[in-house]
């Protein structure tokens, strides 16, 4: 057993090693993957091995890989030092397009735990906690409105962007594996609420945010007005909407693009988008405003809506105003206008793209708080609301705004209704769920080059307005293995790369010391394989002195010997020593007088 | 014998390593700094590192008090090292005493006359291996880098180098514990540099440095013998450990030869 003073001493590396520190990617990822591992094993052409290390965390890497948001990208190192990032999305749709083999999913399923849990929504969101249900052995059943399955992926998200059969292959895990669906059922209407609760154990409610909000300004009911989300929906179910040549789209987000961009394919000639902020300003992420001025969309950035007039009821003309100002010094939400600037454009339908809410309609508003947006209220930590075996995952609790989020969502109500319905702490170590900061702290060294981000191939602009056909190509494996070589695999283990021993017995000294400390002992021959050279702390950003710790460990270990090293091999130095210091082979001199030595 | 003995001012303790790897050296260096520096004596008896570093902290201190009486009853002021591990130990422990390593001292009394450019017309080049226990001492570098100039040899720096050099693998008393280990630190050492030649400070790295795969010399066998060239035949590893006392032995004899 070792002292209090030297387990005392071993809990500063243990506190302050970043050995076990994600990658910046990795913590940002709301879902964690291990994009670090995977990038390199593209870079290595191990493709097989690339796509089964997505899959441990995402059952939908082609969808992903096309659609995410990305936040890792945002805080990539690359784009840090160069604006430059990994463009981690697109090498996950490389190997997920072409290396994603049906026959490895993994098809585990714990033993049948004799609990039902109903999913409302089979978006990403109930999809997910679903998923991670069903192999935890619960037998779930998703409840679903629409008769298809994906959610906002299926019918907010153009098919442009996401081909639906990818949505169809990506959901097939789901039925492999016994998810019950019930499609095309609406809670509320073809089954209650309370129904549901009172024949499973524990629901979840992912019903999304499928109702448009509409700004309240003059002549927003006349005909040929519409919310986005009615708009994305008709269009992704049916292929059709009934538009004039000339159109108004209201919003600066990636909704708006959709929007626009969608009425390109189906005809509109002239579509005008406007939206409050300036061009710089626009939520919108740059690479969607720019793909749909290539499609001919017309922005008016810095403009806000002023009135809308028809003739017989139906929409004619759209006026705006300059928005001067949209936040006020607190940060609020407070658009100002040049009331002197205003333009009226003729135009035969708006669409209203600026924002969605919930429709909570199915519950009673005594059994379940909701907030506003019909937006249900739950506990932060694990989704619950203030009926016990009710959770809330996506952006049915207004807590996601992407498919990563509600994934990650999802995934957290699952763990709450498993720790519910086994009757354990639901609060407990719940720290590293979604997205989060890393610990990690790296330095980009000077002879990294920056080596510019590769772009995907896109369809020509002029040709992809004529459908709804995919405009991404995606990376060929050039490309790919490209981009993949760029990764700078952001992590500490500096000594790691330094001390051929500390490899022999750990991932990181963190590690090491931890198992030591729980323990309370350590094999001698770790402290006595110590080179004691210190290229560790030459290498350690926080200047570990991880020798001294074996040295403390060494003297300790002897006192416990009676003196002796608990090494066998060292009867050899303690020979030595012996002899070292024997008269035999020892002598002193003092100096002489050279002359008088001749 | 007695009219010989002048004032001790400052004393040579060669260590252990260079004794058993090669007394003909130890004589040398000291017959040159009896010529250099009048008033030199001289101790061989071990530091007291290898107990240390096997964490033995009660019998360090008692061995390492038998050298101190040693140095104080000689009355030196100054100790001359030519070990790293000695050149750490009694700085720390002899604080009365100034320690001085060889390789800070020679290029301040030069280099003896005969081999001063001695290796310009040598093949080789030699990929300098700084010992680790030092690698904070740059003066101890430079002096290194000094020498090999002054000697003519071309040299390579390994991609790891003063202050930042790898361990030979020797140190930490490593090599009776976890042999195959220590192997593999050597050989990954000598791995780094292109050179199949290298040239250290230390016996012991360069018992290490042979193990690796090297053909290696110490320091002083450029200076007390060659030119080295890539004909010569190169020191190899003892044979036994009695080889290594038995030439402890002869350093002690060589020792009193120069100050009989």
């Amino acid at each position: 057993m070792l002292s209090q003073d030297i387990k005392k001493h071993m809990q500063d590396i243990v506190e302050g090693c970043m050995g076990d520190a994600p990658p910046y990617c990795e913590a940002t990822c709301p879902m964690h993957t291990d994009v670090k591992k995977y990038v390199n094993f593209i870079g290595e052409g191990k493709y097989e091995d690339a796509i089964a290390v997505i899959r441990e965390k995402l059952f939908l890497p082609a969808t992903l890989g096309r659609i995410c948001a990305h936040p890792c990208e945002e805080k990539c190192k690359r784009e840090e030092v160069f604006q430059q990032p990994m463009a981690i999305a697109a090498l996950k749709r490389f190997v997920a397009d072409h290396y994603d083999d049906e026959a490895k999913w993994d098809l585990t399923v714990e033993p049948h735990k004799g609990k039902k849990v109903a999913v409302i929504g089979a978006g990403p969101a109930g999809a997910q906690a679903a998923l991670d249900l069903r192999k935890k052995g619960y037998q779930v059943t998703i409840f679903e409105k629409l008769k298809v399955v994906g959610g906002m992926m299926r019918v907010g998200i153009p098919e442009y962007r996401l081909p639906r059969h990818i949505i169809d292959f990506e959901y097939g895990l789901l039925h492999k594996l016994g998810v019950e669906f019930k499609l095309g059922i609406e809670v509320g209407k073809d089954i209650s609420f309370d129904e549901i609760r009172k024949t499973h154990d524990a629901v979840i409610i992912a019903v999304g945010a499928h109702k448009g909000i509409v700004i309240p300004v003059e002549g927003h009911q006349l005909d040929g007005v519409f919310h986005a989300v009615d708009f994305l929906r008709e269009v992704s179910l049916t292929g059709k909407f009934p538009l004039g040549k000339k159109i108004a789209v209201i919003g600066g987000g990636n909704v708006a693009m959709d929007v626009a961009r969608s009425a390109r394919r189906l005809g509109v000639e002239e579509v005008h988008l406007f939206c409050l902020e300036s061009k710089d300003k626009m939520p919108a992420h740059s690479w969607e405003v720019e793909e749909a001025e290539d499609e001919g969309v017309i922005i008016h950035a810095g403009f806000g809506p002023e009135r809308m007039i028809g003739q017989g009821g139906k929409v004619t003309g759209f006026e705006v105003k300059e928005c001067i100002s949209v936040f006020d010094q607190d940060g609020k939400f407070h658009p100002q206008y040049n009331e002197n600037n205003k333009q009226m454009f003729a135009v035969e339908n708006v669409i209203f793209a600026v924002g969605q809410a919930v429709d909570s309609s199915f519950v009673n508003k005594e059994q379940i708080e909701i907030q506003r947006g019909g937006r249900f209220a739950v506990d932060p930590i694990t989704l619950q609301t203030n009926l016990e075996n009710v959770f809330v995952a996506g952006d049915a609790s207004g807590r996601s705004a992407i498919v990563i989020e509600a994934m990650a969502e999802g995934r957290k109500a699952a763990i709450s209704v498993d720790r519910y319905l086994q009757g354990q702490d639901m609060k407990k170590g719940r720290e590293f769920e979604g997205c989060y900061k890393t610990w990690l702290e790296t330095q980009v060294k000077d002879e990294v080059l920056n080596i510019p981000r590769i772009k995907t191939n896109q369809m020509d602009p002029y040709q992809r307005i004529k459908n709804f056909a995919e405009v991404d190509l995606g990376f060929t494996e050039g490309q790919a293995l490209q981009e993949a070589a760029r990764c700078l695999q952001c992590e500490c283990k500096h000594c790691m790369k330094e001390c051929e021993m500390l490899n022999d017995f750990c991932a990181y000294p963190k590690e090491l010391f931890q198992r030591i400390l729980k323990e309370g002992s350590v094999d001698p021959i770790i402290p006595f394989s110590c080179n004691m050279c210190s290229q560790c702390t030459l290498a350690c950003p926080k200047n570990f002195k991880i020798h001294e710790h074996f040295m403390e460990i060494r003297k300790e270990m002897v006192k416990k010997n009676n003196g002796k090293s608990p090494i066998k091999g060292h009867k050899a130095i303690e020979i030595h020593q012996m002899l070292g210091f024997s008269k035999l082979f020892n002598t002193v001199r003092p100096a002489v007088n050279r002359k008088g030595r001749s | 014998m007695a009219d010989n003995i002048v004032k001790t001012k400052r004393v040579f303790i060669p260590g252990c390593s260079l004794p058993s790897y090669n007394p003909i050296l130890v004589e040398k260096t000291l017959e040159y700094l009896q010529e250099k520096l009048p008033g030199t004596g001289a101790i061989l008896k071990c530091c007291g590192k290898p107990t240390k570093a096997l964490g033995q902290e009660k019998k360090f201190k008692e061995r390492y008090g038998t050298l101190q009486a040693e140095i104080d009853r000689l009355g030196a002021e100054e100790i001359i090292v030519a070990c790293q591990s000695c050149f750490l130990t009694m700085t720390e422990d002899s604080p009365k005493q100034k320690v001085i390593s060889l390789w800070e001292l020679l290029p301040q009394i030069g280099l003896p006359k005969k081999s001063r450019g001695i290796g310009k017309k040598s093949d080789i080049v030699f990929a300098i291996h700084d010992s680790c226990p030092t690698r904070h001492r740059t003066t101890i570098h430079e002096g290194i880098r000094w020498i090999i100039h002054e000697l003519g040899y071309k040299f390579e720096e390994p991609p790891h180098t003063r202050e930042n050099t790898r361990c030979c693998g020797f140190g930490g008393m490593v090599v009776p514990a976890n042999p195959e280990l220590a192997l593999r630190v050597m050989k990954r050492r000598t791995a780094e540099v292109s050179s199949d030649y290298m040239v250290a400070y230390c016996a012991a790295c360069r018992e290490s440095m042979v193990k690796g795969g090297k053909r290696a010399v110490h320091i002083l066998d450029l200076i007390f013998g060659g030119p080295w060239t890539s004909d010569t035949e190169f020191p190899g590893v003892p044979s036994s450990p009695v080889t290594s006392w038995i030439n402890r032995y002869k350093s002690k004899l060589a020792i009193r030869k120069v100050l009989e």
